[in-house]
């Protein structure tokens, strides 16, 4: 469904993404996790044709990202690591260009946009300009906004920053029953717990190289004991912390 | 406190001149060249006019001065308009200020250093093109280095009280009305104050000062020209500072005005400090509340979907439409800068009807060269509305490009969405205009139809240029205008007209020549080759930057 061909970025002398190589099937939950500054937005941008790759290509359900843009649009959900949206919107008029923009009927839209603002408990807050909304509801907004033309692939930016345990708690369900439903989800997280009960597969991207991909257990190495936390810092140098942290 | 936040402007500018790439380098240096080029023109132009001013015999002297009084007094003015709109953003909504105030720092100290951006950001475009002027009076004066010394000398202090207007207007707005609804209404009627101040003061006509066939007696237009131009007015003490300096008097005639200017700068700016002190925290408080208003959660047609409801393929066209509207109509900044443009429609059309024309020649050639006007008017405000359109999606431009619509259709929406207001006003100007002139058919014709294809140039250039140079991170809209982007749009909008009036100048000609009976005046091949080079030229300017912004727009990367 998501399909990475020795993709490489650069910004002037700065490789963000090295020669990635990487392949994510249909109803996959896939977690691409890594330090900051990794490179995992920029591979997200290059995934939602945000940022056009400078060797290599990307495709998504066949279709290639650069030249097949509006069609690879149309099959795709996008949401960002920041929920801007336009703030002289209310959330109504903000669910409803993008229905229109994805081309979603009227008909579906009507029913499909209450149902929506209810599930992400924004009903009250429908009629409200999104400029007095909160981190959290704007963030609930895009997720509300990007479900409703129910997309072949979801491409989430720390889909669960801002959000409060209970929407949290609905938004991981909503997730794995997308995934049932044969919706493809790559999801960029720092939350390692998230990426261990969700995903299928995980990737580990440190200085723009995919250092590590399997899943969960295989990254484990079949140590059961050990947690996803131990085998992350392990590869990005995280423990050394623990030196410096004893003169804190 | 004030040196680490200041040091961190300079730091930013020193690291943003560091990181110029080489082409980026060649590219604002071909900026500054263009902008040096377009001063120095500028100069010339003073220095034609005050050196003909200058000779008039026994007054050319007063005249001078009495133009460089009312050149001030129009300056100090400005700089108080632009400080108006700077200061609400500058102040209250500026991207850095949720991290300062949270800061353990004085909100005295994060006034002083927004007050000096609102000050810096309010003048110095207006202070660039005033450079031109002094040292255009003072080649004409045959002025000393210790002109432009005390010039540069008082410049600070000038801006500082213009400025100091806005951000005093704008504190007092801010603390009693913390109620983002009231506040809005304040600043509309504030704007409707003023736009209706600046009708009645064209309407009293003050040129007729200015001629001296229009007053009674030559003793009181004398009169007239030693008085200075708003004497209580920092541009009065200017003036008469600079008119000292110019006769090589350093003593009290200097020194007293220059003394006034600084003293009260000192004293008004130590009151604007100390109104921050009791205002500013409350008023940067109120200003994180915004108005609540419940709005309809009814999803159903709305007038654009109906508009375009025959083409299928205009649908993303529909919404982007419907939404430019929404977000339009419901910033109140652009409802008070509508009235402003209504005020300025109603001067240019009074003073048009005003101007001292003698004969049907004379009224049908202004009626002409009226369309270079009306264009430079269209030109303006597309720099305020057309040009920045595109950057106004702001941080939200992911919403448009994740979705499966090319961004030739967010243009597109862009400039039908300004086209249609444009072409009202400016058909209306220039058809009142003729119809003031009492134009004849040919030229009530031409400039109708140059108007037409002017104003669909200028806004297709506007969005263009706007999608060349987008900034979707600027934390002021308004420093869009004065940006290197602005300047290029504007720079190629003037270019535009003036080729426009320069290519209809021949067949005008020809008309003339026909008015004034001589025989075959027209000359076809020459009227179908200026034709051909008014297509090329609209076509030319509408889609060079509207296909090199498209390509920029696709290609734009959020680094």
């Amino acid at each position: 469904m998501i399909e990475f061909s020795g993709v490489v970025k650069r910004f002037g002398d700065l490789t963000a993404v090295h020669r990635l190589d990487l392949k994510v099937e249909k109803g996959e939950i896939f977690g691409f996790l890594g330090p900051n500054g990794a490179g995992k937005t920029t591979t997200v941008k290059l995934l939602t044709g945000l940022l056009r790759p400078t060797e290599g290509t990307v495709k998504l359900a066949g279709l290639d990202v650069v030249r097949d843009t509006t069609a690879a649009k149309k099959k795709m959900g996008l949401v960002p690591d920041e929920p801007f949206v336009y703030p002289k919107l209310t959330g109504v008029e903000f669910l409803r260009f993008v229905g229109d923009l994805y081309e979603v009927p009227l008909e579906a839209q009507k029913k499909r946009i209450p149902e929506l603002l209810e599930m992400f408990e924004l009903r009250p807050w429908g009629g409200e300009l999104a400029e007095t909304y909160s981190h959290g509801m704007r963030q609930k907004l895009v997720l509300a906004a990007n479900l409703l033309h129910e997309p072949e692939v979801l491409v989430l930016d720390e889909p669960l920053v801002g959000l409060d345990p209970k929407s949290a708690r609905l938004v991981k369900e909503i997730f794995q029953t997308l995934s049932t439903r044969g919706c493809t989800l790559f999801m960029c997280t720092h939350v390692l717990e998230i990426a261990e009960r969700l995903c299928s597969r995980v990737g580990i991207m440190i200085s723009g190289k995919l250092t590590a991909l399997g899943t969960v257990s295989e990254l484990k190495g079949g140590k059961d004991a050990s947690r996803l936390e131990d085998v992350f810092l392990e590869l990005t140098g995280g423990s050394e912390y623990a030196a410096l942290l004893k003169h804190l | 406190m004030l040196k680490v936040l200041l040091d961190r402007k300079a730091a930013s500018l020193y690291n943003s001149v560091r990181s110029l790439t080489a082409w980026e380098l060649g590219r604002n240096a071909a900026f500054f060249i263009v902008g040096f080029w377009m001063l120095f023109g500028l100069h010339v132009g003073f220095f034609r006019v005050l050196a003909h001013i200058h000779k008039v015999e026994l007054i050319g002297p007063l005249l001078v001065w009495k133009l460089t009084g009312m050149t001030l007094l129009t300056t100090f003015s400005m700089v108080v308009l632009s400080s108006l709109i700077i200061a609400l953003t500058t102040l209250f909504y500026s991207f850095d200020l949720p991290f300062l105030m949270n800061a353990p720092v004085p909100s005295r100290v994060v006034f002083i250093e927004k007050s000096i951006e609102t000050t810096f950001f309010s003048s110095w475009m207006i202070l660039l093109v005033l450079a031109p002027y002094v040292l255009a009076l003072g080649r004409v004066r045959d002025l000393t280095p210790g002109f432009y010394l005390a010039f540069a000398s008082m410049m600070p202090p000038f801006v500082v009280l213009a400025a100091a207007f806005g951000m005093a207007f704008t504190l007092g707005l801010m603390f009693l009305f913390p109620s983002s609804r009231t506040r809005d209404a304040i600043w509309l009627m504030s704007s409707c104050s003023m736009g209706v101040v600046y009708v009645l003061l064209r309407l009293s006509e003050p040129e007729k000062l200015a001629r001296p066939d229009m007053l009674a007696v030559v003793a009181e237009y004398l009169n007239y020209l030693q008085t200075p131009t708003a004497p209580w007015m920092p541009s009065g003490w200017m003036t008469r500072a600079l008119e000292a300096v110019a006769k090589g008097d350093f003593g009290a005639s200097f020194w007293k005005p220059f003394s006034v200017l600084w003293g009260s700068a000192a004293a008004v700016y130590a009151a604007l400090v100390l109104l921050a002190d009791r205002t500013y925290a409350a008023g940067y408080s109120g200003a994180q509340e915004s108005g609540r208003r419940h709005r309809s959660q009814d999803v159903s047609y709305y007038k654009e979907q109906e508009w375009l409801a025959g083409w299928p393929k205009a649908a993303a066209l529909a919404v982007l439409l419907w939404k430019e509207r929404k977000a339009f109509f419901r910033d109140v900044k652009h409802w008070s800068q509508i009235v402003l443009i209504l005020a300025l429609a109603s001067v240019y059309l009074f003073s048009i009807q005003r101007l001292p024309l003698e004969t049907p020649d004379l009224k049908n050639l202004v009626a002409f060269l009226n369309l270079g006007i009306a264009g430079f008017v269209i030109s303006s405000l597309g720099l305020r509305f057309t040009f920045p359109s595109i950057s106004t999606e702001g941080r939200a431009f992911w919403v448009v490009k994740a979705a499966p619509v090319g961004v030739d259709t967010l243009m597109r929406a862009k400039f039908l969405f300004t086209l249609v207001p444009m072409t009202l006003l400016s058909t209306a100007l220039v058809l009142m205009s003729n119809h003031l002139l009492l134009a004849d058919r040919f030229i009530a014709t031409l400039s109708f139809v140059t108007i037409l294809a002017m104003t669909f140039t200028l806004c297709g250039m506007g969005v263009g240029f706007g999608s060349i140079f987008p900034k979707f991170n600027i934390p002021n809209i308004h420093q869009l205008e004065s940006s290197a982007g602005g300047f290029v749009y504007m720079a190629a909008a003037l270019f535009y007209i003036g080729l426009t009036i320069a290519f209809e100048a021949w067949p005008v000609q020809m008309h003339f020549r026909e008015r004034f009976g001589h025989p075959g005046p027209w000359d076809y091949l020459g009227l179908a080759l200026c034709g051909a080079c008014l297509v090329v030229l609209n076509v030319v300017a509408f889609a060079l930057p509207w296909w090199l912004g498209r390509r920029h727009l696709e290609t734009y990367e959020e680094k």
